[in-house]
């Protein structure tokens, strides 16, 4: 990037410096040295204002403030960051299906029904969970070999049935839009506090539908587009099609869509941790030093140094989806 | 019967009335119920005889007397099994038989185990019930009060007692303490389950005749609405804006702004006063890596009492090596003060059998997992919250993880109770009245008082025997004896006694407070005259 091109957009590539300031931070807060961890109360110095001891004072609790913003920096990319990988790559992959075969182009084998039946007898744990999941996976694999030599040998087309896998993807999507995102995580996060890899599966159930909706929208678009219709006509398969072809065009907005997503869930996040969600009490994070401020309101910089991090963050994050 | 905190036990004070209960002002028990304080005859060298005569003019809401049989009703009501009374059997225990005199319904004498000179007040420090409302058909008259105290577990209670139960549990008292009416002046007439209370003066209350009226027996104020309102921040700004007349326990920084705002000194009227109140931690001596004093020991070297009350109290209170205050006669001022000693700790753990594994924790050989321990303590205090993250952190540098785990204060008796915990930190009411210490340390209140589990047949006979014994140089042996002991045992390690601080309107009177829960008498309560509110701030 020149100089000219950085006075061009100067508020984007501040942005890109502060995220990468940030991540850098989360990423090395292992290898900080920092004067004090952040669960560890100093007694001599409770609610203390910012000084040479503590450059960003210390909450109610004598926690230091800077240790505590890094950890919730690292919270950040151990939580926030994979969690939107992980939704926007899920709602990309459901929706461009979705997209792409609508509600009959996708034939499955009738056999193939036994599959989601087992799941749901497994997951609903019915009587004789083991014996009657493996019992109905037997049943239609044997169903499925025994059909396919038969019509292999009358040579007939084999029986099979339209997925609908557009209308599955948008009820389900529908379902979990039906309440307000925050009300549905604080549904979901309430009870005994969640491990890292839960409250992440938690965001990433949380964070799915609107990349998929997103890329459904636009491979409806895509899929009757002449590449794709040349495609068609060449011989290649409808899955190498769709992979190869139809999904990278498809998943161009989710450039502009991620960094949104990304402070939605931070958003998100700081807010169960300010509420004390299916937090651990000795978690600390951004959200949990904004929320030690109702304990002490006269602290100021206990709110500060946090609130102008995430302020700072969220406001970086639509700067850059904004220049894409 | 059943009062779990508290806030249940003050009001319980307001909706009955005690033969004997403590004014805040001389810090002595006076007489309630009971006309005067009671007369004591020594009785061999094991028994005390404490004679009472109930008020001509002591009266339930229905007009009848208060008499000797609702008092005999409550001190047996109080030894029934199957009732949720744990607490007061472990209190009253001492109180071995009444004797009720024909000649004079108001009249009565109780004969109490020991000849303890607390006895004479704590026999009548309990709510009396009205036999009439649970028991109309006088069932237990005929059952001696030694008969249910020594009643076996094993063995069916008596239909008499199993049909009082059944009675008392239907009533559903815990939730409609409405069906049981006292002889107090209020009456509850609001219950907003966790968040307000208000009671309502009685228009004729049986005392308002009493001349000259005694301190315990007032009833000032028309009515007491009592706001819990958890967030202390709120707290404050509700006593700014005059919608709370008095605030207690007020947090010490809250307390300290407040003192020093020019604006808050023109309203508000400040108090403070040592309480009988210790901070506590506890161990589960039940579980298998805590068995061992050593560990106990060790693991309560982690904790730095003097810094957590400089933290958490700014410097007010005291630090203890027991549960009596430094100021009291009995204090055992040869122990040593509980410090902050992480090399001891290291060392004690290796006497108790714990090695160091090259990953940093501590394996037992006779245990299959390493040192990790679940700290129980109230979600809604701060104070204990910085206890429990300064001995996390602490622990963590020997490698010993302490998993948190703050709780709701609803959840937290239960908690304690089923023994689900390793360690808990909590406040242990004291009281300067008395030295019985066996509803916290008796083996027989494991699971009711006695969370830690701990107890044995010699700690047991000396618990019982402070609370009876009636020669001073004895007593003060025992309980120099006891503080040793626990300090040894380490089953409850106490770390401060904490200060009770209170914030008041102006427009009060000056408030009588004391070191007693709740801080205050709230029934005698009374707008301040134009002299008094130009007093100078206390």
């Amino acid at each position: 990037m020149t100089p000219a091109g950085l006075l061009k957009r100067p508020g984007y590539w501040l942005a890109l410096c502060w995220l990468g300031i940030v991540a850098a931070t989360g990423l090395l807060s292992s290898w900080l040295r920092l004067p004090y961890l952040s669960t560890a109360p100093d007694l001599l110095h409770m609610a203390a204002p910012p000084s040479a001891l503590h450059y960003f004072g210390t909450d109610v609790l004598g926690r230091d403030v800077l240790a505590g913003l890094v950890t919730g920096a690292q919270r950040l990319v151990k939580l926030s960051l994979p969690a939107v990988a992980l939704a926007t790559a899920f709602g990309a992959v459901a929706g461009g299906a979705a997209g792409f075969w609508g509600n009959t182009r996708l034939r499955l084998p009738l056999g193939a029904l036994g599959l989601p039946a087992a799941l749901a007898w497994w997951l609903l744990q019915l009587p004789g969970c083991v014996y009657f999941t493996v019992s109905i996976l037997s049943i239609s694999g044997l169903y499925e070999l025994i059909t396919s030599r038969r019509q292999q040998a009358l040579q007939i087309r084999p029986l099979t049935f339209a997925l609908p896998l557009d209308s599955l993807l948008l009820g389900i999507a529908t379902l979990l839009g039906a309440l307000p995102r925050l009300v549905l995580l604080i549904a979901l996060a309430a009870g005994p506090p969640l491990t890292l890899v839960q409250l992440l599966a938690l965001l990433v159930l949380i964070a799915w539908p609107e990349p998929a909706r997103m890329v459904r929208a636009e491979m409806l678009r895509v899929r009757v587009q002449p590449f794709i219709e040349a495609a068609w006509a060449s011989g290649l398969g409808p899955g190498r099609i769709w992979w190869r072809h139809a999904l990278p065009a498809a998943c161009q907005p989710l450039r502009t869509l991620a960094p949104l997503s990304l402070a939605g869930l931070i958003g998100l996040e700081t807010a169960l941790a300010f509420l004390g969600i299916g937090q651990a009490p000795n978690a600390v994070g951004w959200g949990t030093l904004l929320a030690t401020v109702r304990q002490d309101p006269s602290a100021w910089w206990v709110a500060l140094a946090p609130g102008v991090a995430l302020l700072a963050t969220l406001l970086a994050l639509q700067k850059v989806a904004a220049s894409k | 019967m059943a009062l779990p905190n508290q806030n249940a036990i003050d009001v319980a004070n307001l909706l009955h009335v005690s033969l004997l209960q403590v004014d805040y002002k001389s810090n002595r028990y006076a007489p309630a119920l009971a006309q005067s304080l009671p007369q004591v005859t020594l009785m061999g060298d094991s028994l005390t005889s404490l004679d009472y005569h109930l008020r001509p003019a002591a009266a339930w809401d229905n007009g009848q007397p208060v008499l000797a049989t609702d008092v005999d009703f409550t001190l047996k009501l109080m030894q029934c099994p199957g009732l949720p009374n744990e607490g007061a059997r472990a209190q009253f225990s001492f109180i071995r038989k009444i004797q009720l005199d024909p000649a004079n319904p108001r009249h009565f004498t109780i004969v109490c185990r020991g000849q303890a000179t607390e006895l004479a007040t704590a026999s009548g420090d309990y709510p009396i019930l009205p036999e009439a409302v649970l028991d109309p058909t006088h069932a237990l008259r005929g059952i001696s009060l030694a008969a249910l105290q020594d009643w076996p577990e094993s063995r069916a209670p008596a239909p008499a007692v199993a049909a009082l139960v059944q009675r008392y549990q239907q009533a559903d008292l815990a939730r409609h303490p409405e069906r049981l009416p006292g002889c107090g002046a209020y009456k509850l007439a609001v219950w907003e389950t966790g968040w307000h209370l208000l009671l309502q003066r009685k228009a004729h209350w049986w005392a308002d005749a009493l001349r000259p009226a005694s301190p315990v027996l007032q009833a000032r104020p028309q009515q007491l609405d009592f706001v819990i309102i958890p967030d202390d921040a709120v707290a404050t700004l509700a006593l700014r804006r005059h919608e709370l007349e008095v605030y207690s326990p007020v947090p010490a920084r809250f307390f300290q702004r407040l003192q020093t705002s020019a604006a808050a000194q023109r309203e508000l009227f400040f108090y403070s006063s040592p309480s009988y109140d210790i901070v506590t931690a506890g161990f589960n001596t039940r579980r298998a890596p805590l068995r061992d004093k050593c560990t106990r020991q060790a693991i309560s070297r982690l904790f730095d009492p003097v810094a957590l009350l400089k933290a958490t109290q700014l410097g007010q209170g005291s630090t203890t090596i027991g549960l009596l205050p430094p100021t009291s006669p009995y204090y055992n001022d040869s122990l040593p003060p509980l410090t902050y000693a992480p090399a001891r700790a290291v060392a004690l753990l290796q006497q108790a059998g714990w090695r160091r594994q090259p990953d940093g924790t501590w394996r037992h050989p006779s245990l299959a997992s390493p040192l990790t321990l679940r700290l129980r303590y109230r979600t809604d205090e701060t104070t204990f919250a910085t206890a429990a993250l300064q001995l996390q952190a602490a622990a963590a540098q020997l490698g010993i993880p302490i998993v948190l785990v703050p709780t709701e204060t609803s959840v937290l008796v239960s908690a304690l109770r089923s023994g689900d915990f390793d360690m808990y930190i909590r406040l242990v009411r004291g009281s300067p009245f008395g030295f019985n210490f066996m509803p916290v340390l008796h083996s027989n209140a494991i699971g009711n008082g006695n969370f830690t589990g701990f107890g044995t047949p010699a700690t047991d006979r000396l618990l019982e025997g402070i609370a009876v014994e009636g020669n001073e140089r004895r007593k003060r042996l025992m309980l120099r004896k006891l503080q040793a002991v626990v300090r040894e045992e380490m089953p409850l390690v106490p770390l401060f006694f904490l200060p009770i601080r209170l914030v008041a309107s102006r427009r009060l009177q000056p408030v009588a407070t004391s070191g007693l829960k709740p801080g205050y008498m709230p029934a005698t309560l009374a707008w301040a005259t134009a002299d008094s509110l130009r007093a100078p701030a206390h």
